[in-house]
């Protein structure tokens, strides 16, 4: 029976932090900030920068642009920094001066349309439906043959670059709610509440939007990994 | 599991992300793993699809490259001295 | 502190977690993805023949342990002794007497329910010789609820779990 593999090349899954208001080691960084520190503006940037670029990246067409946005967006927390009271998490702060100028550089460069509406899309079921057993038959909606184990595969096949950057590819080509929830739920480690509160989404919306998601990205990573493995 | 609270292995792929998020009710979530325990099928999905998420989530192994940082220092420095 | 049991693959691996447990160290729940996503899962006698995987440990529980539907769930559990008794041989035991039950239930069936009883009688002896436990169990129960409702599925479960009881050690259900 399968299990899961235990991977030892990945980071062990992190704990998601919930929703708080700006804590205390930060109120401590923010002044520093403010008085100039450039350590303080260092830390920040190291523990942020990468998110940022990856996040704008889910609104932007190429990787040059995602550091452009996230170039301004530093200068726009910078700016704004007087005016942040510390009522939201400082993450979902620079999120939002994110979002802003991340939609606005996509709507300029005509990119993409701002966010598809849920009701936009069509029912699309998690597996192809061809999978299943027909109604009528004794074991209708049952697996017609099992889906492949990845347990046994030979680990390198699954932590390697390409595997890694079939993953990005599958994200890259969600329609753009839906790349922006599993990208900041899967690869920023955001908490489903953070989610629905900067994206401004139910929890059944979000929810659904992530399974969606995660199912166009499981088949697509199914269909490279059954790939024959050339030596 | 009774016929009443029998589950295809098709609805059982829709509630995967609602069984990883805890969100199932207790009598849902039951026959979820009730359903796995008797299918290899569906334990095999289940495991890709944690396996997929895991791969997912080292997609953060990048950090700031040196040239971002220095530019970024650089916008610091102009905005601390204008 | 209370003790149950936890079903494992083998290896000691969570069947829907996939987390390997340690022995003898306390694992805790809630929080880690990872883990069970809301606490520590684990079986009373009465609860196992639904769990039965390859390997069978005791576990203590402790902390806030709740009753779930055919589960127990706690915020921490430690598996310490395995169950040495469930081996191959005793799942092969239990899936036999699974599929005799349900091949008499067969034998002895009338009218409409004759025929999906009997498909299920070909199931169990196709499946009883690999070992199946759980399957064989569910089969089990499934023609007795399509014999006698769901009573007849109740103490089909009864059954099972008396028989592991006895036949391992067990807590009696």
């Amino acid at each position: 029976m399968a299990f899961m593999p235990q991977l030892s090349r990945l980071p062990a899954t992190r704990y998601s932090r919930s929703v708080a208001q700006v804590g205390a080691a930060e109120v401590e960084l923010l002044e520093a900030l403010r008085e100039g520190q450039e350590s303080a503006f260092t830390a920040l940037v190291e523990e942020y920068h990468a998110s940022i670029v990856r996040v704008a990246r889910t609104y932007v067409s190429n990787r040059a642009t995602a550091e452009e946005v996230a170039q301004e967006t530093w200068l726009a927390v910078l700016n704004g920094l007087d005016r942040f009271e510390g009522r939201a998490s400082l993450k979902t702060w620079i999120f939002r001066i994110l979002a802003n100028i991340a939609q606005t550089r996509a709507q300029r460069d005509s990119r993409s349309l701002p966010f598809s509406s849920l009701g936009d899309e069509s029912s699309e079921p998690a597996v192809d439906p061809e999978r299943f057993a027909p109604a009528g038959e004794r074991w209708a909606g049952h697996w017609k043959s099992y889906p492949e184990r990845w347990d046994t595969l030979p680990e390198e096949r699954l932590v390697g670059d390409e595997t890694r950057s079939r993953i990005e590819g599958a994200i890259e080509r969600l329609p753009s709610i839906q790349r922006q929830v599993i990208t900041l739920r899967d690869i920023e480690g955001w908490s489903a509440e953070e989610v629905c509160s900067a994206l401004e989404l139910s929890e059944t919306n979000q929810r659904v939007l992530l399974h969606r998601a995660r199912s166009k990205v499981r088949q697509a990573l199914e269909a490279y990994l059954a790939q024959d493995y050339e030596c | 599991m009774l016929i009443s609270e029998d589950l295809t292995c098709q609805e059982l792929v829709e509630l995967v992300t609602e069984y990883l998020e805890g969100t199932l009710r207790p009598k849902d979530r039951d026959r979820f793993e009730q359903h796995v325990v008797l299918c290899d099928g569906c334990a095999y999905y289940l495991d890709q699809m944690r396996t997929m998420i895991a791969l997912t989530d080292s997609l953060t192994e990048e950090s700031i490259t040196p040239e971002a940082r220095e530019s970024l220092l650089h916008v610091f420095r102009e905005w601390k001295g204008g | 502190m209370v003790r149950a049991y936890k079903c494992l693959r083998p290896g000691r691996i969570g069947p829907f977690s996939g987390y390997r447990w340690p022995v003898g160290v306390w694992v805790e729940g809630g929080g880690n993805a990872a883990l069970c996503l809301r606490g520590i899962h684990a079986c009373r006698t009465e609860d196992l023949p639904y769990w039965l995987t390859q390997e069978l440990w005791e576990i203590e529980l402790d902390d806030d342990v709740r009753r779930e539907h055919r589960k127990l769930v706690a915020n921490r559990g430690r598996i310490e002794r395995r169950i040495e008794a469930w081996t191959r041989a005793s799942a092969a035991g239990f899936a036999e007497g699974c599929a005799a039950r349900t091949e008499q239930r067969a034998m002895q069936a009338r009218g409409e329910q004759a025929g999906r009883l009997a498909e299920l009688a070909a199931d169990a002896a196709a499946n009883a010789a690999k070992g199946e436990a759980a399957l064989l169990g569910f089969i089990a129960a499934r023609a007795a609820e399509l014999d006698s409702g769901t009573e007849g599925y109740a103490d089909e479960r009864r059954a099972q779990a008396n028989w592991l009881a006895s036949e391992l050690g067990l807590e009696a259900a």
